[in-house]
């Protein structure tokens, strides 16, 4: 690992000066499970390393109905995974952090971390874009704007975030009733693994809504599928027929954990399994 | 028996769960300097030019080192290998240079300056293509090496071993047969992945004499190597193993500490210290060999198979020092325990630019088993046997012959055969093993056996010495190497049985070759076996000792005394008895004078009767110390949608002639499950063009505490004659049987068949989709 400057601001300012200070050498570190992972294997190089975790009022969760549920930065994936008012509300979300590597791991990283990585295979970016979540930046001229959660992923590692911007935390919409389905990770082991696929199937105020990941540069939604889905009734003809339609929607490339086919095949299993789940 | 036969808690337990032990990348000492290694980024090539001009003036750096410092071949048995490559590199990150700088930030800075020029050869990077007669030659000079007179290498091409077994006639046998099958499999690289990485200090004092602390299963094997390569006299090196956080066989023979030698030699005293990173293990260690297999198989109807042919062509590596040895072992091994008359065995060595071959746990057993119990599997399918009764009726029996034509006196196959399918309720009628099944889940049930004998050179040596204190506790020297198997605590229980003295009195000390006695190595399951029997016989000789002069002492003829309880007593009269603990130092007359001196016991022993096979049909009478036999049952449930398999249950049984301590055999077979269960499923080394693609463990596998199956843990004991206590090995044996028992299972589950591992999700799921089209 290469040497570097460490910075740990108190401010959202300051994190955003040394953001714009050092530009492209600089690099936000959260909870450090990948950035430190990054470093060591020589794949970054930041000259500054600015710790946010300085940064008051970023570790919160807070919920209320106009707004809905809004998530700090620096929350962690173990207190997300326990949270009573996402293990209610929002289970999805809650099951896709518990997918995320090993307890130790889920100790430190944070779910703005997973996102703001633009991993293809984010665990939480699925339940995100099926809930329609909004990403909140602070940056120094403009102050907190929101980013809608279809907008934020741009390619492989690649956010629609500007220099100098700062991901305060992501708040979901409050629906009226409890968010219906389940998270679903298919990887060659079932503990700390990288997904091959994975996927939020969830029905929400009577809509069903499919996000999956690694199948396309990005995580993706369905929105193909889901308008096939809308009004039908979930009989196993009409599953069948999502399912398949979902598998032409998505654009997964062949890697050393799983080939394209093989992709394309679970991609169908998640789909109609979380529709089954929903239809029961 | 009052120490052996009981769970007697682990002697390096408490340092090892509190985090105290120290390995060798824990040892600071004073001024050491950092090395860091120059690789080579083709798999094969020649070596133009090396130039260390930039990197020797590099502010910190303290000594350069190309293969012109380290030009003598060494191998343990066959001497193919340098410590740093010198005309041309045979495959990706073999070193070509290395560094010791003040730090390793430097170290690692000035290898980047190293610049070297190849000229890029064509690349051997599959074993079956490396036999062909215009494949590039990964050794040209293989015919100018030295090596054992048990091995057969084939200069002109890559073949560095080519072992035969020709029992019988197997053509007429095929000629004859009702059926004649063919079934081909393939076994791929794998790494042995131990929590601990390699690590080495190196340090030459100023008189010339080396001390090296290495993180090793061998430190006498390591001093040998060392000697040879750096012609220096045994009595001036000094190997140390203070701990070893796993091995599996990579850290059998030598690894990194060639590389550290030279530079030690350059440093003016200075310590010089080598850690590997995770991706050296994966890539510049030893790893697995590949291997692929054709077994043609003649079978009558009734069921008795009589005769096979094997061809194992094994993907060495671009050295095969060690790997040699794997494919003779597989070549003696090659019927698997089963009784055939007519045998034509080739296995065969190819170099190839792939990562170095070695030994990895099983040593050529867990490959050829996967090949051998899945061929069994197929041909009872054929004829309409039960997976069972197939095994019944060829599996080895007291009295049987193996492949070498050896007459098997003591054979426990059958009985762990039938504890296995007593324990998975196999023929029970009532048993429902699709008990609470989920929708698109099958289960399925898969039996394998397997075998194994310690593949060691005939005449490997053993020591011990017991040293009696004057508190009645003791000191037991042994190079034998605790690398998480247990064998500290199981050779002081031997200890402790021999001289009724309790376990927690004796101390055991280990790895050092300048204080404890000879080991030839930490490998092959034969430290209970060998080590065992030196323990013994050096606490028989401290017995005998002690009887000498309690005989005195007592005035009662020695035949009359025995030991009991830290006591030499009279058998006769057992009033009359004096305490280890006053003979420890000698005896003290009434008179205040002194005879003898302290006690100290020796033991040495090498297997008896152990001989070399006949060089051109590989048959002898007794070609190996003992065979380990078992028998391993699994039960498997696989998602028929995503084809994902789970192993639910899996019940093991081993004759092990002899439990010396039950809580620590269980978790060494459970240990020896899971690691046959991640190779089964998991593991492989994904080679591209020569290069490791996953050298990590984000994308190499092994098991994780989750993916364990139930295990149902039974042990049959029919002694063996010469082992301690009856004692035989049972370390790698328990890996052997799971990969094909899961294999034979997918079959029973879905009637396809996966001959190649591991078995993913995606292979059985292809599978299934071409069966259903």
């Amino acid at each position: 690992m290469k040497d570097f400057k460490y910075f740990k601001p108190s401010s959202l300012e300051e994190a955003s000066r040394l953001l714009l200070q050092y530009g492209e050498a600089a690099s936000i570190l959260n909870g450090g499970t990948d950035l430190i992972v990054r470093m060591h294997e020589g794949l970054s190089h930041p000259e500054a390393v600015i710790d946010i975790k300085g940064i008051g009022g970023l570790n919160e969760i807070t919920f209320d109905k106009e707004t809905g549920l809004t998530i700090g930065a620096c929350v962690t994936m173990k207190e997300m995974e326990k949270h009573p008012m996402l293990l209610e509300k929002y289970r999805v979300l809650a099951e896709a952090c518990h997918s995320v590597g090993s307890c130790q791991v889920r100790n430190r990283a944070t779910m703005v971390g997973n996102i703001t990585n633009a991993s293809p295979l984010a665990d939480t970016a699925t339940p995100l874009l099926a809930l329609d979540a909004f990403v909140q930046v602070y940056a120094s001229e403009e102050g907190i704007r929101e980013i809608s959660i279809h907008d934020f992923f741009v390619y492989v590692r690649k956010t629609c975030l500007k220099a100098g911007d700062i991901v305060t935390g992501v708040r979901i919409p409050n629906y009226d009733e409890n968010v219906f389905g389940h998270y679903q990770k298919h990887a060659r082991r079932d503990a700390v693994d990288l997904s091959t696929v994975c996927a939020s199937v969830v029905k929400v105020g009577g809509k069903i809504r499919i996000a999956l990941g690694s199948v396309a540069p990005t995580p993706v939604r369905l929105w193909q599928t889901e308008a096939f889905l809308e009004g039908k009734s979930l009989n196993p003809e009409v599953i069948e027929a999502a399912a398949k339609i979902a598998v032409g929607e998505v654009n997964p490339i062949t890697d050393i954990r799983a080939t394209k086919e093989y992709r394309q095949e679970i991609v169908g299993v998640l789909v109609k399994r979380g529709l089954e789940e929903i239809a029961k | 028996m009052k120490y052996v036969g009981t769970s007697v808690n682990r002697v390096d337990g408490i340092k090892k769960v509190t985090g105290a032990l120290k390995y060798v990348d824990d040892l600071k000492l004073a001024r050491t300097l950092f090395a860091a290694v120059k690789r080579s980024p083709h798999p094969h090539a020649r070596i133009l030019k090396v130039d260390i001009a930039k990197a020797q003036s590099l502010p910190g750096v303290k000594a350069v080192i190309t293969g012109k410092d380290v030009s003598n071949r060494v191998g343990l048995y066959l001497e193919d290998k340098t410590f740093l490559a010198t005309d041309k590199v045979r495959y990706r990150g073999e070193a070509v240079a290395a560094v010791a700088a003040e730090t390793k930030e430097i170290a690692e800075a000035a290898v980047a300056l190293i610049q070297v020029e190849y000229e890029v050869l064509p690349a051997v990077t599959n074993a079956v293509e490396g036999l062909k007669p215009d494949a590039p030659l990964v050794h040209p000079d293989l015919g100018e090496y030295h090596y054992g007179p048990i091995f057969f290498p084939e200069p002109g091409t890559n073949i560095s071993n080519h072992y035969k077994i020709r029992k019988g006639d197997a053509e007429k046998a095929f000629n004859e047969a009702d059926y004649v099958v063919e079934n081909s499999f393939f076994v791929p690289h794998i790494q042995h992945c131990p929590i601990e990485t390699h690590s080495a200090i190196a340090q030459m004092d100023v008189d010339g004499s080396l001390t090296i602390w290495s993180s090793c299963q061998s430190p006498y094997a390591v001093r040998k190597a060392l000697s040879v390569a750096f012609n220096l006299p045994l009595n001036k090196i000094r190997v140390l193993s203070p701990a070893v956080g796993g091995g599996f066989g990579g850290k059998a023979g030598t690894t990194l500490e060639g590389i550290l030698i030279p530079l030690a030699m350059k440093a003016k005293g200075r310590p010089v210290k080598l850690t590997y990173t995770r991706e050296d293990e994966f890539v510049n260690s030893f790893v697995r060999q590949g291997m692929h297999a054709t077994i043609k198989t003649g079978i009558n109807k009734d069921g008795k198979i009589v005769a096979v042919k094997n061809t194992f062509i094994w993907d060495g590596g671009a050295y095969t020092e060690y790997g040699v040895n794997i494919v003779r072992a597989g070549g003696y091994g090659s019927t698997g325990p089963y009784d055939i008359d007519n045998v034509w065995t080739d296995s065969i060595c190819v170099y190839t630019n792939h990562p170095v071959g070695g030994p990895y746990r099983g040593f050529g057993m867990s490959e050829i088993h996967f090949a051998i119990e899945q061929n069994i599997d197929m041909l009872a399918a054929q004829i309409g046997l039960s997976p069972i009764d197939i095994r019944r009726m060829n599996g080895l029996k007291p009295g049987g012959r193996n492949a070498t034509g050896q007459v098997l006196e003591v054979c426990g196959l059958q009985e762990t055969l039938e504890d296995v399918v007593d324990k998975l309720n196999w023929e029970k009628e009532d048993y429902d093993l699709n008990k609470g099944i989920k929708p698109n889940k099958v289960r399925g049930r898969g039996i394998a056996c397997g075998f194994k004998a310690p593949s060691m050179p005939n005449d490997v040596a053993s020591s011990a010495i017991i040293k009696l204190n004057e508190d009645g506790t003791a000191h037991l020297l042994v190079s034998a190497q605790d690398i998480g198997q247990g064998s500290d605590t199981v050779l002081v229980q031997m200890a402790a049985e021999v001289l009724t003295i309790p376990p927690d009195k004796i101390t055991i000390k280990t790895g050092d070759t300048d204080h404890t006695p000879y080991e030839w190595q930490t490998v092959a399951s034969r430290i209970t076996y060998c080590a065992g029997n030196a323990v013994v016989k050096a606490c028989e000789d401290a017995k005998e000792q002690l009887m000498e002069l309690a005989q005195i002492k007592l005035s009662v003829f020695k035949r009359d005394l025995e030991l009991c309880d830290e006591y030499i007593v009279s058998k006769l009269h057992p009033d009359k008895r004096v305490a280890i603990k006053e003979l420890a130092l000698g005896l003290s007359m009434s008179d205040g004078s002194g005879i003898h001196g302290p006690i100290i016991g020796r033991g040495s022993f090498i297997p008896p009767n152990v001989r070399n096979t006949d060089k051109q049909t590989g048959q002898g009478e007794k070609p190996v110390a003992f065979w380990t036999y078992g028998t391993q049952g699994v039960e498997i449930e696989i998602d028929t949608e995503t084809g994902k398999l789970e192993v639910l249950k899996v019940a093991s049984s081993f004759d092990v002639g002899k439990v010396i301590n039950p809580k620590l055999i269980e978790g060494q077979i459970e240990g020896g499950i899971l690691q046959g269960l991640g190779s089964a499923i998991f593991e492989e080394l994904i080679l591209d063009n020569g290069v490791v693609k996953n050298p990590n463990f984000v994308d190499y596998k092994i098991p994780t505490s989750d993916d364990m199956p139930e295990m149902i843990i039974s042990f049959i004991e029919n002694e063996e004659e010469t082992g301690p206590f009856g004692a035989r090995g049972v370390a790698e044996p328990c890996m052997v049987p799971t990969p094909p028992a899961i294999a034979n299972a997918v079959f029973d589950a879905l009637g396809i068949r996966i001959t190649t591992l591991p078995i993913t999700a995606e292979k059985i799921l292809k599978a299934l989709k071409e069966k259903n089209k």
